[in-house]
Protein backbone atom coordinates (compact mmCIF):
# COMPACT_ATOMS: atom_id res chain seq x y z
CA UNK A 1 0.00 0.00 0.00
CA UNK A 2 1.62 3.16 -1.02
CA UNK A 3 0.90 5.85 1.18
CA UNK A 4 3.78 8.13 0.44
CA UNK A 5 3.77 11.29 -1.67
CA UNK A 6 6.91 13.03 -2.82
CA UNK A 7 6.41 17.01 -2.84
CA UNK A 8 9.14 19.86 -3.15
CA UNK A 9 8.85 20.25 0.86
CA UNK A 10 9.85 16.39 1.38
CA UNK A 11 8.16 13.49 1.66
CA UNK A 12 4.51 13.03 3.78
CA UNK A 13 2.60 10.23 4.59
CA UNK A 14 -0.56 9.36 5.49
CA UNK A 15 -3.16 6.60 7.64
CA UNK A 16 -6.10 8.63 6.56
CA UNK A 17 -6.15 9.86 9.89
CA UNK A 18 -2.83 12.08 10.18
CA UNK A 19 -0.08 13.14 7.93
CA UNK A 20 3.77 12.92 8.68
CA UNK A 21 5.76 15.43 6.88
CA UNK A 22 9.56 13.70 6.39
CA UNK A 23 12.01 16.42 5.57
CA UNK A 24 15.10 14.74 5.08
CA UNK A 25 17.86 17.93 5.37
CA UNK A 26 16.75 18.50 8.97
CA UNK A 27 17.50 15.06 10.22
CA UNK A 28 19.87 15.41 13.07
CA UNK A 29 19.67 10.97 13.44
CA UNK A 30 19.11 11.57 17.07
CA UNK A 31 17.13 8.22 16.43
CA UNK A 32 14.19 8.34 18.53
CA UNK A 33 11.49 7.63 16.02
CA UNK A 34 12.85 4.22 15.11
CA UNK A 35 13.81 3.45 18.83
CA UNK A 36 10.58 4.32 19.72
CA UNK A 37 8.33 3.21 16.66
CA UNK A 38 11.23 0.61 14.05
CA UNK A 39 7.05 -0.80 13.04
CA UNK A 40 7.12 2.98 11.59
CA UNK A 41 9.87 4.18 11.49
CA UNK A 42 12.45 1.50 10.01
CA UNK A 43 15.66 3.31 7.70
CA UNK A 44 16.24 0.02 6.13
CA UNK A 45 13.14 -0.53 5.09
CA UNK A 46 11.59 1.86 1.28
CA UNK A 47 9.41 3.32 1.94
CA UNK A 48 11.20 3.44 5.40
CA UNK A 49 7.99 5.10 6.95
CA UNK A 50 5.13 2.96 7.31
CA UNK A 51 1.83 4.28 8.30
CA UNK A 52 -0.43 1.47 9.63
CA UNK A 53 2.67 -0.06 11.81
CA UNK A 54 0.91 1.41 14.57
CA UNK A 55 -1.53 3.45 15.98
CA UNK A 56 -2.13 7.04 15.43
CA UNK A 57 -1.62 8.09 19.30
CA UNK A 58 1.63 5.98 18.99
CA UNK A 59 2.71 7.96 15.88
CA UNK A 60 1.56 11.37 17.30
CA UNK A 61 3.78 10.57 20.22
CA UNK A 62 6.91 9.49 18.43
CA UNK A 63 7.06 12.45 16.19
CA UNK A 64 6.54 14.88 18.59
CA UNK A 65 9.84 13.54 20.32
CA UNK A 66 12.14 14.41 17.16
CA UNK A 67 14.47 17.11 18.46
CA UNK A 68 14.05 19.07 15.36
CA UNK A 69 11.07 19.75 12.01
CA UNK A 70 12.63 16.38 10.27
CA UNK A 71 9.58 14.72 11.15
CA UNK A 72 6.44 16.56 12.01
CA UNK A 73 2.60 15.94 11.79
CA UNK A 74 -1.17 17.07 11.27
CA UNK A 75 -4.80 15.92 11.61
CA UNK A 76 -5.89 15.24 7.87
CA UNK A 77 -9.75 17.15 9.53
CA UNK A 78 -8.50 20.59 8.97
CA UNK A 79 -10.81 21.71 11.95
CA UNK A 80 -9.14 19.70 14.80
CA UNK A 81 -5.64 21.58 13.48
CA UNK A 82 -6.80 24.66 14.46
CA UNK A 83 -6.27 24.01 18.63
CA UNK A 84 -3.63 21.72 19.06
CA UNK A 85 -2.06 21.78 22.29
CA UNK A 86 1.71 22.89 22.60
CA UNK A 87 2.42 19.89 24.26
CA UNK A 88 2.12 18.25 20.91
CA UNK A 89 5.41 19.85 19.81
CA UNK A 90 5.72 18.47 16.54
CA UNK A 91 2.50 19.45 15.48
CA UNK A 92 3.09 21.36 11.99
CA UNK A 93 1.28 24.45 13.54
CA UNK A 94 4.70 25.12 15.95
CA UNK A 95 7.41 23.33 13.48
CA UNK A 96 6.59 23.97 10.13
CA UNK A 97 3.44 26.46 9.89
CA UNK A 98 4.13 26.83 6.05
CA UNK A 99 2.69 23.55 5.15
CA UNK A 100 -1.06 24.40 6.57
CA UNK A 101 -0.23 27.95 5.02
CA UNK A 102 0.06 25.77 1.93
CA UNK A 103 -2.94 24.01 1.64
CA UNK A 104 -5.23 26.79 2.84
CA UNK A 105 -4.02 28.65 -0.35
CA UNK A 106 -4.65 25.19 -2.25
CA UNK A 107 -8.17 25.40 -1.17
CA UNK A 108 -9.21 29.03 -1.89
CA UNK A 109 -8.58 28.41 -5.70
CA UNK A 110 -11.97 30.16 -7.34
CA UNK A 111 -14.90 28.79 -8.52
CA UNK A 112 -14.57 29.47 -12.59
CA UNK A 113 -18.13 30.34 -14.04
CA UNK A 114 -17.75 30.69 -18.12
CA UNK A 115 -20.51 31.84 -20.46
CA UNK A 116 -19.54 29.65 -23.75
CA UNK A 117 -20.42 31.52 -26.69
CA UNK A 118 -23.76 30.23 -28.36
CA UNK A 119 -23.35 27.10 -25.66
CA UNK A 120 -23.62 26.29 -22.29
CA UNK A 121 -22.33 27.49 -19.00
CA UNK A 122 -19.23 25.43 -17.64
CA UNK A 123 -18.50 25.90 -13.92
CA UNK A 124 -15.40 24.30 -12.61
CA UNK A 125 -14.07 23.14 -9.08
CA UNK A 126 -15.08 23.19 -5.91
CA UNK A 127 -18.36 24.15 -4.85
CA UNK A 128 -22.11 22.71 -3.98
CA UNK A 129 -24.66 22.67 -6.76
CA UNK A 130 -28.76 22.27 -5.90
CA UNK A 131 -31.18 21.37 -8.00
CA UNK A 132 -34.60 19.48 -7.89
CA UNK A 133 -34.20 19.18 -4.12
CA UNK A 134 -30.79 17.39 -4.73
CA UNK A 135 -27.92 18.62 -2.96
CA UNK A 136 -24.10 17.88 -4.97
CA UNK A 137 -20.38 18.30 -4.10
CA UNK A 138 -18.36 18.62 -6.81
CA UNK A 139 -14.96 18.24 -5.66
CA UNK A 140 -12.32 20.04 -8.44
CA UNK A 141 -14.50 18.96 -11.33
CA UNK A 142 -17.04 20.37 -13.44
CA UNK A 143 -20.27 20.25 -14.51
CA UNK A 144 -22.08 21.98 -17.96
CA UNK A 145 -25.85 23.46 -17.26
CA UNK A 146 -28.18 24.55 -20.32
CA UNK A 147 -28.56 28.23 -20.72
CA UNK A 148 -30.85 27.85 -24.35
CA UNK A 149 -33.93 26.45 -22.55
CA UNK A 150 -33.82 23.55 -24.67
CA UNK A 151 -32.46 20.82 -23.14
CA UNK A 152 -33.38 17.29 -22.51
CA UNK A 153 -31.49 16.51 -18.87
CA UNK A 154 -32.39 19.89 -17.56
CA UNK A 155 -30.41 21.33 -15.92
CA UNK A 156 -27.16 19.81 -17.46
CA UNK A 157 -26.56 21.11 -20.96
CA UNK A 158 -27.63 17.91 -23.80
CA UNK A 159 -25.98 19.48 -26.85
CA UNK A 160 -29.52 20.51 -28.11
CA UNK A 161 -28.79 24.27 -28.52
CA UNK A 162 -26.97 23.32 -31.89
CA UNK A 163 -30.77 21.77 -33.07
CA UNK A 164 -32.42 24.96 -31.15
CA UNK A 165 -32.55 28.41 -32.61
CA UNK A 166 -30.46 29.98 -29.26
CA UNK A 167 -29.21 33.48 -30.06
CA UNK A 168 -27.04 33.86 -27.58
CA UNK A 169 -27.58 38.14 -27.91
CA UNK B 1 -5.99 0.32 1.84
CA UNK B 2 -7.75 3.25 0.47
CA UNK B 3 -6.47 6.13 1.51
CA UNK B 4 -8.71 8.93 2.96
CA UNK B 5 -8.52 12.39 0.35
CA UNK B 6 -8.56 15.50 2.73
CA UNK B 7 -12.11 17.16 1.72
CA UNK B 8 -11.77 20.39 0.18
CA UNK B 9 -13.47 22.79 1.45
CA UNK B 10 -16.47 24.42 -1.12
CA UNK B 11 -16.09 27.70 -2.42
CA UNK B 12 -18.96 28.27 -3.95
CA UNK B 13 -23.26 27.53 -3.76
CA UNK B 14 -24.46 27.21 -7.47
CA UNK B 15 -28.50 26.60 -7.35
CA UNK B 16 -30.63 25.90 -9.79
CA UNK B 17 -33.56 27.54 -8.93
CA UNK B 18 -36.98 25.83 -10.49
CA UNK B 19 -38.72 27.52 -13.18
CA UNK B 20 -35.72 30.28 -13.12
CA UNK B 21 -32.53 31.05 -13.20
CA UNK B 22 -28.77 30.08 -11.80
CA UNK B 23 -28.28 31.92 -8.29
CA UNK B 24 -24.50 32.09 -7.84
CA UNK B 25 -22.96 32.99 -4.70
CA UNK B 26 -19.27 32.18 -3.32
CA UNK B 27 -16.09 32.91 -4.83
CA UNK B 28 -15.88 33.09 -8.41
CA UNK B 29 -14.71 34.32 -11.44
CA UNK B 30 -17.21 34.45 -14.10
CA UNK B 31 -15.80 35.11 -17.48
CA UNK B 32 -17.75 35.64 -20.53
CA UNK B 33 -15.29 36.36 -23.55
CA UNK B 34 -18.31 37.55 -25.77
CA UNK B 35 -19.26 40.22 -23.47
CA UNK B 36 -15.90 41.36 -22.19
CA UNK B 37 -16.60 40.04 -18.87
CA UNK B 38 -14.19 38.66 -16.47
CA UNK B 39 -14.82 39.25 -12.68
CA UNK B 40 -15.52 38.36 -8.98
CA UNK B 41 -19.16 39.47 -8.42
CA UNK B 42 -19.78 40.46 -4.84
CA UNK B 43 -22.72 38.92 -3.21
CA UNK B 44 -25.23 36.91 -5.12
CA UNK B 45 -25.78 36.72 -9.14
CA UNK B 46 -28.56 35.55 -11.00
CA UNK B 47 -27.86 33.89 -14.64
CA UNK B 48 -30.17 33.25 -17.46
CA UNK B 49 -30.95 29.72 -18.44
CA UNK B 50 -34.15 29.63 -20.29
CA UNK B 51 -32.72 31.22 -23.74
CA UNK B 52 -34.86 34.43 -23.54
CA UNK B 53 -33.05 37.46 -21.49
CA UNK B 54 -32.28 40.71 -23.14
CA UNK B 55 -29.51 40.78 -20.67
CA UNK B 56 -27.52 37.68 -20.71
CA UNK B 57 -26.06 36.14 -19.07
CA UNK B 58 -27.90 37.13 -16.50
CA UNK B 59 -31.29 36.56 -15.83
CA UNK B 60 -34.13 39.44 -16.45
CA UNK B 61 -37.31 38.04 -15.87
CA UNK B 62 -38.22 36.98 -19.12
CA UNK B 63 -38.87 33.18 -18.42
CA UNK B 64 -42.26 34.76 -16.43
CA UNK B 65 -43.24 35.86 -19.67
Amino acid sequence: MESSIKSGRGRKYTNGEITVYWKPESCIHASYCYRELIEVFDPSRRPWVDMYGATTAEIIRTVNMCPTDALTWKWNDEEKNRDVDPSHTNHVNFRRPELLKDETEAQSEPVSVRVMPQGPLIISGTFTLKYDNKIKEVEESAVSLCRCGASSRMPFCDGNHRKSDFKDD
Amino acid sequence: MEEKKARLKPQAEIEVIPEGPIRIKGNIILSDVRRDIFESPEGEIYLCRCGRSKNKPYCDGSHEK
